[in-house]
């Protein structure tokens, strides 16, 4: 059989090469090794420019243009914050799916399941952790972005619908950290979503409301069927709905470019497919590379948040017939509990956010202002800076500081061992508790510092309460710590003060505290005490 | 154009950028290998974690459900509840009831189910079903975690047995082997009747004698406001002398003679029918003169 000629004349060495560079090129969608290496050294692409030619081969590179305006690759134009929205929720699908391996969305499974991830599964709790961490991170990212596009006046024309859609990525973005919320079914997730969907039932006329309710959590109250229902909205509509709208929102802004400096672009100017050939900036390599580094980095960020600062919470077991005191939501939905407090369900909970989400959406149309730049948009920045201030102070009447205090004994032992999470007695731990009585009017000191700083917080907060109100007085209060079990320490805390009238009244209250549990606040240092050097785990072997 | 003040955060230099990404990756590397390492020793601590809290919410449960019946430390009441703080319990139960699986499923059934019989029963009251699947109010959770508190007495129960440090556990009349316990000394049933020093307090008998276990003390007794099994005493120093004897006798009575009067809607023996052989007449008229007291304290 005749072989062609040209590959007869071939080394075999030349061969293989040249088979190798055929599939380097098929896996970079159209870049030849020696294309790489003129990249690397920073070399001009040859002519016809073979990096183009991805854009056009690549599925995944076909959606992003192939080159940007100079101006707009400067980090400090758009803080690359719309392309970290756009990777929080890839890193969300990744974490949120290998979660989805153990978990069950019924009630009698979800809380097991959770404790199960959390201590039977490697990595689980870290998964955990970076999923509930990214969520959080991609409510603060997409606010971000929404307040850079508002600041550089990127909504006017011709990105009117752009910002539109924007608004509707930040909706569901919202709704699906809140939709996760409830997944893990304890006690804040419980009632976080309770009163977060009892707002809908505020929607008018009653009939719209009730049905609303009703098909929110599939049953008066949030129970199986709600569960199941937000699982499915988490893990499938919302995402489905955001995946869609994001590439309507991405093909808005590859369609118009991305809005240069305001110096640099008028209003309705098609500066996007006019970008003058001294001033592109290639995505191959120059903008890949800058985006992947970015991405990279960010990430590191996040494993090391997760790692040593950021510790996903797990209360109690959801418990519809007990309300913890001091239920919050999650703090994006602070502004909302606070306006709550303020106004009744149907105006705060209803009326206004839906109000001020028409507003945010029209605010291009309603925006009549000709000029991008700052100093000609006074108005408008100094419009948004004041909504950005009623936001935090709303936001502020939501925790638990504003309006919501109880009764003074109840508060005193909530600051110091709260019913649900961690508090400063649970995080000091078993072994730094004394068996003991200790009452408040005595000064108690023990051996224990860090008992005594309890203490000493247990009396002062007595006193600031008797400062504070006025059917408060002359108060004091008794510790009592027992051993109830081995291992198992009893702590009851009791309150005694004389009412206006002069009668004498008690509180008291009953903790138990384990030797192994450990408690830990979401945010702040992680604890690493359960790290025990090899000699100790010899020892005990 | 003026530069902001955040411009440093502008990286030009593809150099620096790659470089920056390198190092952001061999940081990240190096951070999921170090909580590999650790990973281990985090899942056991989460484990003891998790088995802890359900021990602390055990004891939350023990203390408003059981603890009337099964006592305070566990130690359990006579003629109302046994003791599950015992070395007995631990040591020797399963094999005299003839249960073959492990005591944690005996206690989670038992605390699930309660006990569905009260024939030949020697007990003021039955068991109470508790878990939800059988109309109790318990949630399973909530089974699990007081199943793992009672559970939580092995370490100090396994120490009974001694002089000073007795099994609790009260042998009834019809245990089942009850010689073969006794044989080998895991319970010192002498130990449960005290030698009396003195006339004890009512407010002592009331908790040792079980009373509480049936009787409330804070709640009055209402046509809507009953006590389940014995009738509610906070309002005793009224109700008492409506019976057709004056309040003293009445209360006597019907301490050392329970089924001399019935109150509508009990059943007759239910109460223990020995309390004057437990207490001596000095100590049962303060018991009665204490119950009548409308201002009586604990
Ligand atoms: C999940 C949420 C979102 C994702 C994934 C996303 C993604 C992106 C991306 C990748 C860009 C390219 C430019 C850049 O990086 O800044 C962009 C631009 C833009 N986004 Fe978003 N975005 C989201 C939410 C929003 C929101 C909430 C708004 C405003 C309400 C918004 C308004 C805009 C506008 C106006 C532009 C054009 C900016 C310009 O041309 O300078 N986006 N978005």
């Amino acid at each position: 059989m005749a072989v062609q000629p040209e590959i007869e004349k071939k080394s075999v060495v030349q061969t293989v090469l040249d088979v190798a560079d055929d599939v380097f090129t098929r896996i970079t969608a159209g870049i030849p090794a020696g294309e790489v290496r003129r990249m690397i050294r920073g070399e001009a692409p040859g002519r016809p420019n073979p990096r183009l030619k991805p854009h056009s081969e690549a599925f995944l590179l076909h959606i992003k243009p192939t080159y940007y305006h100079e101006s707009v690759t400067k980090f400090t134009h758009t803080f690359r914050l719309g392309l970290l929205s756009t990777y929080l929720f890839f890193v969300e699908t990744i974490t949120g799916l290998i979660l989805m391996i153990w978990y069950a969305p019924t009630p009698e499974r979800a809380y097991v399941d959770m404790i199960r991830l959390l201590s039977n599964v490697p990595f689980g709790q870290f998964m955990r952790d970076m999923h509930r961490l990214g969520a959080e991170l991609m409510v603060l990212i997409v606010t971000a972005h929404m307040v850079r596009t508002y600041l550089t006046g990127s909504y006017k024309a011709p990105r009117q619908f752009t910002w539109f859609t924007g608004v509707i990525l930040l909706v569901v973005t919202l709704f699906l950290s809140f939709s996760g919320y409830l997944l893990p079914w304890d006690q804040l997730a419980f009632w976080a979503v309770t009163i977060g969907t009892s707002m809908a039932e505020a929607v008018p006329p009653a009939i719209v409301g009730e049905t609303v309710n009703l098909l929110a959590r599939g049953a008066p109250d949030i129970g199986a069927n709600g569960l199941l229902r937000f699982y499915l909205l988490h893990v499938l509509f919302l995402p489905l709905i955001l995946f869609l709208f994001f590439f309507v929102h991405y093909y808005k802004v590859v369609h118009f470019g991305i809005s240069l400096p305001s110096d640099e672009e008028e209003v309705g100017q098609d500066t996007a497919n006019k970008v003058p050939a001294d001033r592109r900036v290639y995505f191959l390599p120059d903008v890949m590379i800058d985006e992947a580094s970015f991405l990279i980095g960010f990430t590191a960020l996040m494993v090391f948040l997760t790692a040593f600062f950021f510790s996903a919470p797990l209360e109690s077991i959801a418990n519809p017939q007990s309300t913890p005191l001091h239920t919050v939501a999650p703090w994006y939905f602070y502004w909302l509990q606070g306006l709550l407090k303020i106004a009744d369900k149907m105006i705060a909970g209803v009326i206004l956010p839906g109000v001020l989400l028409v507003l945010l959406m029209a605010i291009p149309y309603l925006d009549r202002n000709p000029s991008r730049r700052a100093r000609d948009r006074r108005v408008a920045i100094i419009s948004g800076l004041v909504a950005g201030i009623v936001m935090v102070i709303w936001s502020w009447m939501g925790t638990p500081y504003y309006a919501v205090q109880g009764a003074p004994a109840v508060e005193v032992v909530q600051k110091l061992m709260p019913e649900e999470g961690a508090g400063h007695v649970r995080e000091l731990g078993y072994a730094n508790l004394p068996l003991g009585v200790y009452d408040t009017r005595e000064h108690p000191v023990t051996e224990n510092e860090e008992f005594n700083h309890i203490l000493h917080q247990f009396e002062g907060h007595i006193a600031h309460f008797e400062e504070e109100d006025p059917s408060f007085n002359t108060p004091y209060g008794v510790l009592t710590v027992s051993q109830e079990q081995p291992s198992l320490k009893r702590l009851t805390w009791e309150i005694h003060w004389l009412s206006p009238e002069g009668v004498e009244d008690t509180f008291k209250r009953t903790f138990f505290l384990h030797e192994n549990s450990l408690y830990w606040e979401q945010y702040g240092l992680r604890d690493f005490s359960f790290i025990r050097p090899a000699a100790d785990l010899a020892a005990e072997e | 154009m003026k530069r902001p003040w955040y411009n440093f955060l502008y990286v030009r230099a593809p150099i620096l950028k790659i470089g920056l990404g390198i190092g952001a990756l061999l940081l990240t590397i190096g951070l999921l290998l170090f909580l590999g390492v650790v990973e281990e020793s985090r899942m056991e601590a989460q484990t003891a974690n998790w088995d802890g809290r359900a021990v602390e919410k055990g004891a939350e449960i023990y203390a408003n459900n059981c603890y009337n019946c099964h006592g305070m430390d566990g130690k359990g009441l006579p003629g109302v509840a046994p003791a599950l703080h015992s070395n007995y319990f631990f040591t020797q139960r399963l094999a005299d009831v003839g249960w073959s699986g492990s005591l944690k499923d005996y206690i989670a059934l038992t605390v699930a189910a309660g006990r569905p019989s009260n024939v030949n029963m020697q007990w003021a009251q039955m068991m109470p079903t508790w878990s939800n699947r059988f109309g109790g109010p318990l949630r399973d959770d909530q089974v699990n975690a007081v199943t793992a508190y009672v559970l939580n007495w092995e370490k100090s129960a396994l120490t009974q047995g001694t002089e000073d440090n007795p099994d609790p556990w009260q042998f009834f009349a019809n245990a089942p082997t009850r010689a073969v316990a006794g044989a080998e000394g895991t319970a010192a049933e002498a130990a449960v009747v005290a030698e009396p020093t003195g006339p004890r307090q009512p407010q002592e008998l009331f908790v040792s004698m079980g009373c509480g276990g049936c009787h409330n003390l804070d709640q009055p007794q209402a046509a809507d406001n009953r006590g389940p099994v014995g009738p509610n005493m906070a309002n005793l120093h009224e109700t008492a002398g409506t019976h057709g004897e004056d309040a003293e006798t009445y209360v006597h009575t019907s301490i050392v003679n329970p089924n001399a009067y019935v109150s509508e809607g009990y059943m007759a023996g239910i109460m223990p029918q020995n309390f004057a052989e437990k207490m001596s007449e000095e100590e049962i008229d303060g018991l009665v003169a204490w119950l009548l007291d409308p201002n009586r304290v604990r």
